[in-house]
């Protein structure tokens, strides 16, 4: 999978490693900005209130 | 991989006479690299996987608190500009109502606002109840001024609430007073669904007449939200509020 990623990113080495980070960077960011955000709620690690229910 | 895949190629016999039928696929080696492929992948994906779990450990547990400290901190500021420019606006409850000082538990201020519900609560500040019990207010002649805040992420407000004692302040400030309350009893742990806690006269800390009493609520054990902690104060005496917001001396 990374290895097929690798192959497909143009350039040199120094290219590919350049464009990984970057990438893996963007996952970080679509992640702490998108993903977590969504699922934290769906996870019971966060209720603080008391209540009925 | 790619190296086997090059002395295949050179393996294989010249280019096919025109009108030959094409050469067989080598079948069983890539039958086999199929298997290696798909064993790869999937332990790519665990790899992935473990990756994604420790990223949102530091997310839920170093990021939210960044924004949500961030977030109260600008909340915090509005409240008091509204206070120093003394309009009529008195007391304008949809921006915070004003500062919890808990010594024993945190250095700093915590805004309070009002609701628990995630979304106020992820802004780093102690929402006081509006349901299922509704909330006093200090300034209320009667009844119980209940809060809930994070234990862990999103500011953490209540993260230390295990250190608070019998006979420790809880300091609220408002535009013009300071509340001093008396911590009176703690409940390390209880039901989610204790509500009872909330109650204006909260029998279960052995009150037993009307008063004027705080709660502070929040989940434990840290890390979880498996049950509620629960710290009830009562109201020992109010302060004005003097020109340079001299704090009362509990919090020296």
């Amino acid at each position: 999978m990374y290895g097929w990623i690798w192959r497909h990113l143009p350039g040199n080495a120094w290219v590919k490693a350049l464009l990984s980070l970057v990438l893996a960077l963007a996952v970080v960011y679509v992640l702490f900005q998108y993903v977590f955000p969504w699922a934290e709620p769906l996870l019971p690690f966060n209720d603080v209130t008391v209540d009925g229910q | 991989m790619a190296a086997t895949t090059e002395e295949d190629e050179q393996e294989r016999p010249g280019d096919p006479a025109p009108g030959d039928p094409a050469p067989a696929p080598v079948a069983p080696r890539r039958g086999r690299g199929r298997i290696a492929t798909a064993v790869s992948v999937f332990g790519e994906l665990l790899i992935t996987a473990g990756v994604i779990l420790g990223l949102f450990v530091a997310y839920s547990l170093w990021w939210t608190n960044v924004i949500a400290d961030r977030e109260a901190k600008k909340q915090g500021n509005r409240v008091r500009d509204h206070w120093e420019a003394k309009g009529p606006t008195a007391f304008n409850t949809k921006d915070g109502i004003g500062f919890l000082h808990v010594p024993t538990m945190s250095g700093g201020e915590i805004l309070v606002t009002k609701g628990t519900n995630a979304k106020t609560l992820n802004h780093g500040v102690a929402g006081y109840y509006t349901k299922p019990i509704k909330s006093a207010l200090p300034q209320d002649k009667k009844g119980n001024f209940t809060l809930a805040a994070h234990r862990d992420g999103h500011g953490a407000k209540f993260h230390r609430i295990d250190k608070i004692d019998e006979g420790d302040p809880i300091v609220f400030e408002s535009r013009d007073k300071w509340y001093v309350y008396k911590v009176f009893k703690t409940l390390p742990e209880t039901s989610k669904y204790n509500v009872r806690v909330l109650d204006p006269v909260p029998k279960e800390s052995g009150a037993k007449r009307a008063g004027r009493y705080i709660t502070l609520t929040t989940c434990t054990p840290v890390f979880t939200s498996n049950y509620r902690y629960v710290v009830w104060g009562k109201l020992e005496r109010v302060e004005k509020v003097d020109n340079d917001r001299t704090p009362p001396p509990e919090l020296d």
